[in-house]
């Protein structure tokens, strides 16, 4: 099937007549009226703050919001913030709320900016997420200004979170990601990152936007591709990440079949690139970093255990298909432990990471029933972590989180083996 | 009276041999192409082999748990392996059939036609075994999956009743294919499936009213508590 345009005549003729612009700042949306209105007027705020001089536009990307985005951002206006500016922009601020085209996800919205960009000749562009509640101004600043200032392409983000927040990021993505492609970039799917044109112009020019890619697992793809195509990146401190809660009751496993699915499956394509890196080297990263006071988090663990425990007898064949025999027998041996005691080490979870990871690469099982399979595990691991790290401050987390990282760097030969080897089962 | 016997003898003889010789090409006829047949399947299942672990229809099927399946079935070879085979039969049968016709017997002839009339319901019949067995194991470890997941009671006892709901269905549909006992089975199959359906509707809406309360009223409340004691930001 071929692939349709990024950009349709319409709105190509609409680019066309708003000319050239040097920032450009993408908001993918579906059904964020309650937040996007902030985030709009936070980031013409901040456009208008630190580059006045310069000519800039917003882009709604929207995937047919029925809860009126769209107007909302049409409405949405600065006109309170000029008390706070230090002075009234030199330039306006365009705004184009435009939908996407494509399969609907964020991939697709993202598409349409990069299109957008090149089509504006953009110097440098960001996007944010829709449903942030603690964008502030300065965010566009340190998005934007390693790219046109210090040359960088790729722009991360860095927030301080709850030191159990963002498990899968902290305990998979992160680690995996770092030890894959050498470069410690703390948050890989943090959903807000500048990125320079010539970056936008590469990731255009994939042949992914009809791929999983551009339903989701577009945030772990544009920072992998940065890395491997070898961009200059750094990561910007951006202060607390709080964003609208939609679903509280969203599936945990659907997210894991998602999120982990997008980086294992980024492993297939750079293959002869992550067997080469040996050692990880950390980014460059702008912004001051301080203490954010955060809220304390509700976390059951009993159920966490509860889940594993009852997996671990429910789901052992599947898992011994998958695992290595001594990583079965180890995981096994934590089903019957009280929570007082209940750990699941370091170093056996390395090993489940990989071992899921040459089980994907090999199609042991059914790809999306694997990672199904993984959500237990991963419920042990998270649990574990939340009781090791009970009395822990902030700083002793990334302490912890980083020794993990360290393991999987060093445990890198363990994957290689398992991703050679020809049987599902042992070495 | 001698002559008369000679030459009845001579005529029988003749009879007999004017039989034969017309029998001698159809037998070697029969035989050359029960001999091409052998090497062509042969041939075929060489092929097709290479083919399909080329094309890691092993690893395939080991995803998609038929391997599992076959396993459990005491049968040890490997899928393309079995898949090879299976085609080297169904060939060589049908080049043995082929050879039969060219004996040019009625009775024979009459069931060659028979069997090829009947071959493409054997192969519909086997496929849609094959593909309720592979459907059920794979609906049975999702349902199981899910279950798990969610935490719900009992995973392994939903999985078993999603495997045997569609493999029941399945075999119902082959024996239908095949044309056995065609109203048997129907009916048979009817009387079963609302039986298991409305037992399960029974026991429980009625005889396990209070245990299906209680289930509804732990699921709803576990995740409420989830929802409450679950603050936690994943991603």
């Amino acid at each position: 099937m071929g692939e349709a345009p990024a950009l349709t005549e319409q709105q190509r003729g609409e680019l066309r007549q708003l000319g050239h612009v040097d920032i450009l700042i993408g908001i993918p949306s579906f059904d964020n009226a309650r937040t996007i209105g902030h985030v709009v007027r936070a980031v013409q705020a901040g456009l208008a703050k630190y580059f006045p001089a310069e000519r800039s536009a917003v882009l709604n990307s929207d995937g047919g919001s029925r809860d009126g985005t769209p107007d909302v951002v049409r409405s949405a206006s600065i006109d309170n913030y000029r008390t706070i500016l230090a002075a009234h922009p030199l330039l306006p601020v365009h705004r184009i709320v435009t939908p996407y085209h494509g399969i609907p996800g964020k991939g697709s919205a993202l598409r349409t900016v990069f299109a957008a960009a090149r089509a504006v000749g953009a110097r440098a562009c960001a996007v944010v997420d829709a449903d942030l509640r603690s964008i502030t101004p300065e965010w566009v600043d340190l998005l934007i200004t390693p790219v046109l200032e210090d040359g960088y392409d790729f722009v991360a983000p860095l927030y301080h979170r709850h030191k159990f927040d963002g498990t899968i990021t902290n305990s998979i993505v992160y680690p995996v990601t770092r030890a894959l492609y050498g470069k410690r970039v703390r948050q890989p799917i943090g959903g807000d990152f500048g990125f320079s044109a010539r970056l936008a112009d590469h990731y255009l020019s994939q042949d992914v936007w009809n791929t999983d890619v551009a339903r989701f697992g577009i945030d772990i793809w544009m920072t992998t591709t940065a890395i491997t195509g070898g961009f200059g990146i750094c990561q910007s401190f951006l202060g607390a990440k709080i964003h609208d809660v939609k679903d509280p009751g969203v599936d945990l496993s659907a997210m894991l079949v998602q999120v982990v699915g997008s980086v294992f499956a980024l492993m297939e394509g750079n293959e002869q690139l992550w067997r080469s890196v040996v050692d990880t080297e950390p980014v460059p990263t702008f912004g001051l970093e301080y203490a954010v006071g955060l809220e304390p988090l509700q976390v059951n663990v009993d159920r966490m255990i509860g889940v594993f425990r009852n997996a671990a007898q429910e789901l052992a064949p599947v898992w011994e298909r998958v695992l290595h025999p001594e990583a079965f027998r180890q995981v096994q041996a934590l089903a019957p432990l009280p929570p007082a005691v209940f750990r699941y080490p370091t170093e056996l979870w390395v090993r489940t990471v990989y071992d899921v990871a040459a089980a994907f690469h090999k199609r042991t099982l059914n790809r999306p029933h694997l990672l199904r399979a993984l959500t237990p595990l991963y419920l042990g691991r998270t649990a574990s972590f939340v009781l090791e790290t009970a009395d822990a401050s902030g700083e002793d987390v990334e302490t912890t989180i980083e020794g993990l990282c360290r393991g999987f760097e060093a445990m890198k030969p363990y994957l290689v083996d398992r991703w050679d080897s020809n049987k599902g089962g042992g070495l | 009276m001698s002559g008369s016997f000679s030459e009845k003898l001579m005529r029988a003889l003749d009879t007999f041999f004017e039989a034969v010789m017309q029998f001698l090409p159809g037998l070697l006829a029969a035989l050359l192409i029960f001999a091409m047949g052998l090497v062509f399947a042969w041939l075929l299942r060489v092929i097709v082999r290479r083919i399909l672990v080329v094309a890691r229809f092993d690893r395939f099927c080991d995803s998609w748990g038929a391997s599992q399946i076959l396993g459990q079935a005491d049968v040890r070879t490997t899928p393309s392996a079995l898949a090879g085979a299976s085609l080297f039969w169904i060939v060589l049968l049908s080049f043995v059939m082929a050879g039969l016709s060219a004996l040019e017997v009625g009775v024979i002839s009459q069931l060659i036609t028979q069997f090829f009339l009947y071959l493409p319901r054997l192969f519909a019949a086997l496929l849609i075994l094959l593909a309720g067995f592979l459907l059920a194991n794979f609906l049975s470890r999702a349902a199981l999956l899910a279950a798990v997941n969610a935490h719900v009671p009992s995973p392994r006892g939903i999985s078993l009743v999603v495997k045997l709901l569609i493999a029941i269905l399945s075999f119902a549909m082959a024996l239908e294919q095949l044309q056995i006992a065609k109203s048997i089975v129907l009916a048979a199959f009817i009387i079963t499936f609302g039986a298991v359906m409305l037992g399960l509707a029974i026991a429980f809406g009625v005889g396990g009213k209070d245990v299906a309360r209680q289930i509804l009223e732990r699921q709803l409340k576990q995740r409420e508590e989830t929802r409450r004691d679950d603050e936690l930001s994943h991603l």
